[in-house]
């Protein structure tokens, strides 16, 4: 990884950061589609490290309160979506604007969010047994009162893939595009 | 043929719709069972109310029939004498004393029934019974009959209702205390509601009516009454007339007075002076 692609990488991990700390609607994240986009860019790996990190910091700064016993979940979740990115790399070799592109992030998106929302919710579920619960009934209750959550996040993510993936790719060509530009100018000077 | 790419992808949102799909039927199938148990719940109350209170009917009308026949023979009894009928009064105390026992756990009921008993007893002692005697004793009775039903029918309503009520305690001297939203059984009275809340003394006065009770002290405050007894300090209580936007005074004793849910009462301690 060079120098670029690395402060590039902190760019965006402070982007969501900040929009992951910031006070925002209940269940409507970034991160997971941040995590999948580095996924797709630099690989499983570097997807799954910056999902777990931006999470492992959230679990403490997050508007909603110290995550706690739910953090390791949390982490677990979105090291799925930056995999998921990952994987997905394999099978993407061109990426174009076009309303079935649009409409696989959509569904890739719905489907992170679900992982996500059934691991972080088994957290919550283990911790309903560590104080006293029956463990199928405390998995049920906590997958069942959490099915509202679990729409908006679904529903938000989809559209944050759908509409924001595309644009992402688009600015992150430019980017490299006008790279080598001012990369070759300094050569000429050098 | 549809492409393998392409099925995959409709395999995955088929995934996320039947997963979400599920658990809202898990979330509806949760919240109906909730349902279902707190409407069992609350018929079982209703049940135990409609029991509870079908027995304080029945003792209710047991006792009211037994004093009827006494007021008759009261009424209607020509010798000028009368001793012979203090055995039916006598029987009549004592049925209303095995009849609602758990009100004596009431202290104000039961020092009303003690206070009964005494005076039957005195008037015994004297020998000659008249007819007025006889009747304020009559009387003295069936107000404890009344008050004592009263209270009946609201512990048998407290096994379905809890009121929730505020109280307020002024000291005069600044301090003021707030017991909020306190959870008390239906058919307590003022009276409970400061000895629960509060350290509480007080005086019992036969004499006085509607309440016997005077309080005397609370958290230690006391009363006091000047030397000329021309004015002095008491503990005064009210009752916020939502109607009205004030607070009124008390019109009867503390003991007598019977708490509505959301009602708000203040004890205040204040000085009077006489005349």
């Amino acid at each position: 990884m060079n120098t670029r692609k690395l402060a590039f990488l902190i760019i965006l991990t402070a982007l969501c950061l900040a929009l992951q700390i910031i006070p925002r609607l209940p269940n409507v994240e970034f991160t997971s589609f941040f995590s999948f986009f580095v996924g797709l860019m630099e690989g499983a790996m570097v997807g799954a490290f910056f999902g777990s990190f931006v999470m492992l910091i959230n679990g403490f700064l997050s508007p909603w309160g110290f995550g706690g016993l739910n953090i390791p979940f949390q982490i677990v979740g979105m090291i799925v979506a930056g995999v998921l990115g990952g994987v997905y790399r394999r099978f993407t070799h061109d990426i174009s604007f076009s309303a079935r592109f649009s409409l696989e992030t959509a569904v890739l998106g719905a489907f992170i969010a679900l992982v996500y929302d059934l691991i972080t919710n088994l957290g919550f579920g283990i911790q309903l047994i560590l104080a006293g619960e029956g463990s199928s009934l405390a998995l049920f209750t906590v997958v069942a009162y959490g099915s509202f959550f679990s729409l908006v996040h679904i529903v938000s993510n989809s559209v944050v893939f759908g509409v924001l993936f595309l644009p992402l790719v688009n600015a992150l060509n430019s980017l490299k595009v006008g790279g080598s530009h001012w990369s070759k100018k300094e050569r000429l000077y050098s | 043929m549809v492409e393998k790419r392409t099925f995959v992808f409709v395999m995955l949102a088929t995934i996320v719709w039947a997963v979400l799909a599920s658990t809202f039927a898990g979330y509806y199938y949760l919240q109906n069972r909730n349902n279902a148990e707190q409407l069992d719940s609350a018929q079982n109350s209703l049940n135990r109310v409609a029991s509870s209170y079908s027995e304080t009917a029945n003792e209710y009308d047991l006792l009211l029939s037994e004093y009827a026949s006494l007021y008759g023979s009261y009424s209607y009894f020509t010798s000028s004498d009368y001793v012979t009928l203090m055995p039916h009064l006598g029987s009549l105390i004592a049925n209303f004393g095995k009849n609602w026992t758990n009100l004596f756990a009431q202290e104000d009921v039961n020092k009303t029934y003690n206070q009964l008993l005494s005076d039957c007893e005195a008037l015994l002692k004297k020998g000659n019974v008249t007819k007025t005697d006889f009747g304020n004793l009559l009387s003295e009775y069936y107000n404890l009959f009344n008050l004592s039903a009263l209270r009946e029918l609201g512990r048998s309503i407290s096994e379905a209702t809890t009121l929730s009520v505020n109280i307020e305690t002024n000291y005069g001297n600044g301090t003021v205390e707030w017991h909020n939203e306190t959870k008390v059984p239906a058919g307590y009275t003022l009276f409970k509601l400061t000895q629960e809340t509060a350290v509480t003394e007080y005086s019992y006065y036969a004499f006085t009516e509607p309440g016997h009770v005077l309080v005397d002290s609370i958290n230690n405050k006391t009363t006091y009454t000047d030397p000329s007894y021309a004015g002095g300090y008491s503990w005064i209580w009210y009752y916020w007339s939502d109607g009205e936007k004030t607070w009124v005074s008390g019109p009867v004793g503390c003991d007598a007075w019977l708490l509505r849910n959301g009602g708000i009462y203040k004890w205040n301690y204040e000085r009077w002076s006489y005349p």
